[in-house]
């Protein structure tokens, strides 16, 4: 019997120390690949062995090499994650591929490739803004692009068979999140929004063969917890930017809510949908993370070139999915969440809270700015919120 | 003591960024005290001297009073409340019970605007100003103090322009530098402070206006009392806004009327708190006291 930490131990102590794993695979000869936003195919850097790191900023730090170099009204995740690269916080990483996930994305993978000498490969794919067929054929060549990219630096090819081989550890993950997140179905939710943010920040951290053992084990562990009694608290859905932090939902869970389910890129956007597998990979890659990928910053049109005007139809087609979660998870309120200056986000939410009006389903809208500082006022509006609906 | 004494009591606590309110009412919900006193760094501790005040004027010894609910910004600072609730909710109780008919609410304090829409004894939904003086009852104190006027010499003057100027900054510190500006070019000072309000006023309606704001709209929070402040709010709005007799006070009575609802859902339950465990006492904010 081994004592080392399992299941949500395991992943609470990958959270509050992210790179500690990645830079012992690094001593021992592992690459390791930083990814900028959901964009850039993980399965490509599994199949050429590299592990798999998302870069984040680093909450609450204040910014200060970034400063030289980015405005301070532009979203503060970039903005901290410009700051710890400058202060060479990242330069364990072998490469980053950073993508052109919103302008400001955009800008600051570049503002990483002039400004910041480690490390060497940084590579900036190109998105399309929208999912139509031919947004989809761009996209595809971006990703064979990248691929020449990186078998050039790694100098091994990436054969179908690799990549296949890939698509499937990545689905399996995928699978296993989705499991994890089936179990939150139940009332009282066995597991916290707190718990299961620390679990999807731990599983961008490592190998995904790690991550999916490290799934198994919380699943084991979340499925023996005993039901509690009646839980009182408000079933809610966090929708919104990144949080690759707990600090929000702290302030969500100790306003006598419970988080049950979200719409973040640390947590459903980033393993609802699997590769389909089959036909050409390159074409199922381009596909699911422009197409099945739900990120604000791909807008989806009810229909292409369409000159009416139909405003809940294409409020159907891009929001029907946040109808089926929040009636599956039983959310009694949704909380749409921000950070400062994210356009992409921002310019959704009154669609957004229009759709769920007429839905029934109660909504906030709060921005916040990467800080705990910024929470203060926000938590006697989350706070209110929950009596309104528990009213 | 029992529970079960009459005559009973409710009291509501809001303790405000500037000023903290107490409101008693009995069980028929009449308001039987209500007090204001200032917050200030030193107060903020001291809710229990407001409450003692409030006791005081109500004559009623505090074990019959049934239930205290602390609201406000300052809320976790009552140690002697059974329950703390926010100022939103509270607002818009005191509002309803004042005014049930009312469908909007426009509150500023002074530190912070809120806009509220109620229905059916609820909140149906509300926005409030992050974390910025403008349109608050802070942005005009700067003002005050900028020319050196008492407020309500400020309102009394404002309500004296025939052609208000347009103060075109969000920002206080810009604003204030606008006004100073217009003094220096020699705009007529009533005409500024029209301007001045004016713009305050069109800030907090815009912000209502996302929720959307339906008539009848009651005004209230201690910048409800200054005049010209409810002259613009209705010149903005284009239709006129209700005014409580004391707008300071409307937070502590929500507060005391889920007081009431609070004690009452509980004694059917046999659950009523032990009032005679409550202490009066300053909040020692460096380690014991609320929420120790």
């Amino acid at each position: 019997m081994n004592d080392k930490p399992q299941g949500l131990a395991a992943a609470r102590l990958i959270y509050q120390d992210r790179t500690k794993r990645v830079k012992e695979l690094k001593a021992q000869g592992r690459k390791i690949m930083g990814y900028v936003c959901l964009y850039p195919p993980v399965e490509m850097m599994t199949a050429l062995g590299y592990v798999p790191f998302r870069i984040f900023g680093r909450y609450g730090e204040p910014v200060s090499a970034a400063d030289t170099v980015f405005t301070p009204v532009v979203c503060h995740f970039l903005r901290s994650m410009i700051d710890q690269g400058m202060k060479g916080n990242y330069s364990f990483l072998n490469g980053i591929i950073g993508s052109h996930t919103c302008d400001i994305g955009m800008v600051a993978v570049h503002i990483w490739k002039d400004y910041i000498p480690e490390p060497n490969f940084v590579y900036f794919i190109d998105v399309p803004h929208t999912d139509h067929l031919p947004a989809q054929e761009y996209f595809k060549r971006q990703i064979l692009d990248l691929k020449r990219k990186m078998e050039e630096f790694a100098g091994q090819e990436i054969t179908d068979s690799m990549l296949a081989d890939a698509i499937a550890l990545h689905n399996r993950q995928r699978q296993l999140v989705r499991e994890l997140y089936e179990l939150r179905k139940a009332n009282p939710s066995p597991l916290s929004g707190t718990e299961n943010l620390e679990v999807m920040v731990a599983l961008c951290s490592l190998p995904v063969e790690e991550g999916n053992e490290l799934l198994q084990q919380v699943i084991e562990e979340v499925k023996e917890r005993s039901r509690e009694q009646f839980d009182e608290r408000a079933r809610v859905l966090v929708w919104g930017t990144v949080l690759d932090n707990n600090a929000l939902l702290e302030v969500i869970e100790e306003s006598g809510a419970s988080v049950v389910i979200d719409d973040t890129c640390v947590g459903t956007r980033a393993y609802w949908d699997d590769v389909p597998i089959g036909g050409d990979p390159w074409e199922a890659l381009a596909r699911r993370n422009l197409v099945d990928l739900k990120c604000p910053r791909t807008y989806r049109q009810a229909a292409f070139g369409q000159l009416k005007r139909d405003y809940d139809t294409d409020l159907d087609s891009q929001f029907a999915y946040l109808k089926r979660m929040a009636k599956d998870w039983q959310a009694e309120g949704v909380i749409l969440q921000s950070l400062k200056y994210c356009d992409s986000h921002g310019y959704d939410v009154p669609g957004i809270k229009h759709y769920l009006d007429t839905l029934g389903i109660p909504s906030i809208y709060i921005e916040h700015d990467y800080t705990e500082g910024s929470l203060a006022p926000i938590r006697t509006r989350i706070e209110a919120f929950v009596e309104t609906i528990k009213v | 003591m029992s529970y079960n004494q009459t005559p009973l009591y409710f009291a509501g606590v809001d303790i405000g960024s500037t000023m903290s309110k107490v409101a008693i009412i009995d069980d028929e919900q009449n308001l039987r005290a209500a007090v204001v006193g200032p917050t200030g760094a030193e107060h903020r501790r001291k809710a229990n001297q407001v409450m003692i005040e409030a006791l005081g004027q109500a004559g009623i010894p505090l074990e019959t009073v049934g239930y205290i609910v602390a609201t406000g910004y300052g809320r976790l600072n009552v140690p002697f409340a059974d329950q703390q609730v926010t100022e939103i909710t509270c607002h818009a109780r005191g509002v309803m019970t004042l005014f049930p008919e009312a469908q909007s609410i426009i509150d500023i304090g002074g530190q912070d605007s809120k806009a509220l829409r109620v229905g059916n004894h609820k909140v149906l939904d509300f926005t409030t100003n992050d974390k910025c003086a403008a349109g608050t009852g802070r942005f005009l104190e700067v003002i005050a103090e900028t020319l050196d006027l008492p407020l309500s010499d400020m309102s009394q003057i404002s309500l004296k322009s025939s052609r208000p100027v347009q103060i075109t900054s969000i920002c206080t510190i810009f604003a204030q530098q606008e006004v100073i500006r217009y003094l220096s070019e020699g705009t007529d000072l009533a005409d500024v402070l029209a301007g001045m309000h004016d713009a305050t006023a069109s800030r907090v309606v815009r912000m209502a206006r996302r929720i959307g704001v339906l008539p009848p709209v009651v005004f209230t929070g201690g910048v409800a009392l200054n005049p010209a402040m409810v002259k613009a709010m209705e010149d903005n709005l284009g239709f006129p806004v209700l005014v409580p007799s004391n707008p300071l006070i409307t937070g502590a009575l929500g507060a005391a009327v889920i007081a009431r609802d609070k004690y009452h859902q509980l004694a059917a339950r046999g659950r009523a708190p032990a009032v005679n465990a409550r202490r009066l006492e300053e909040v020692d904010l460096f380690g014991g006291g609320a929420g120790k």
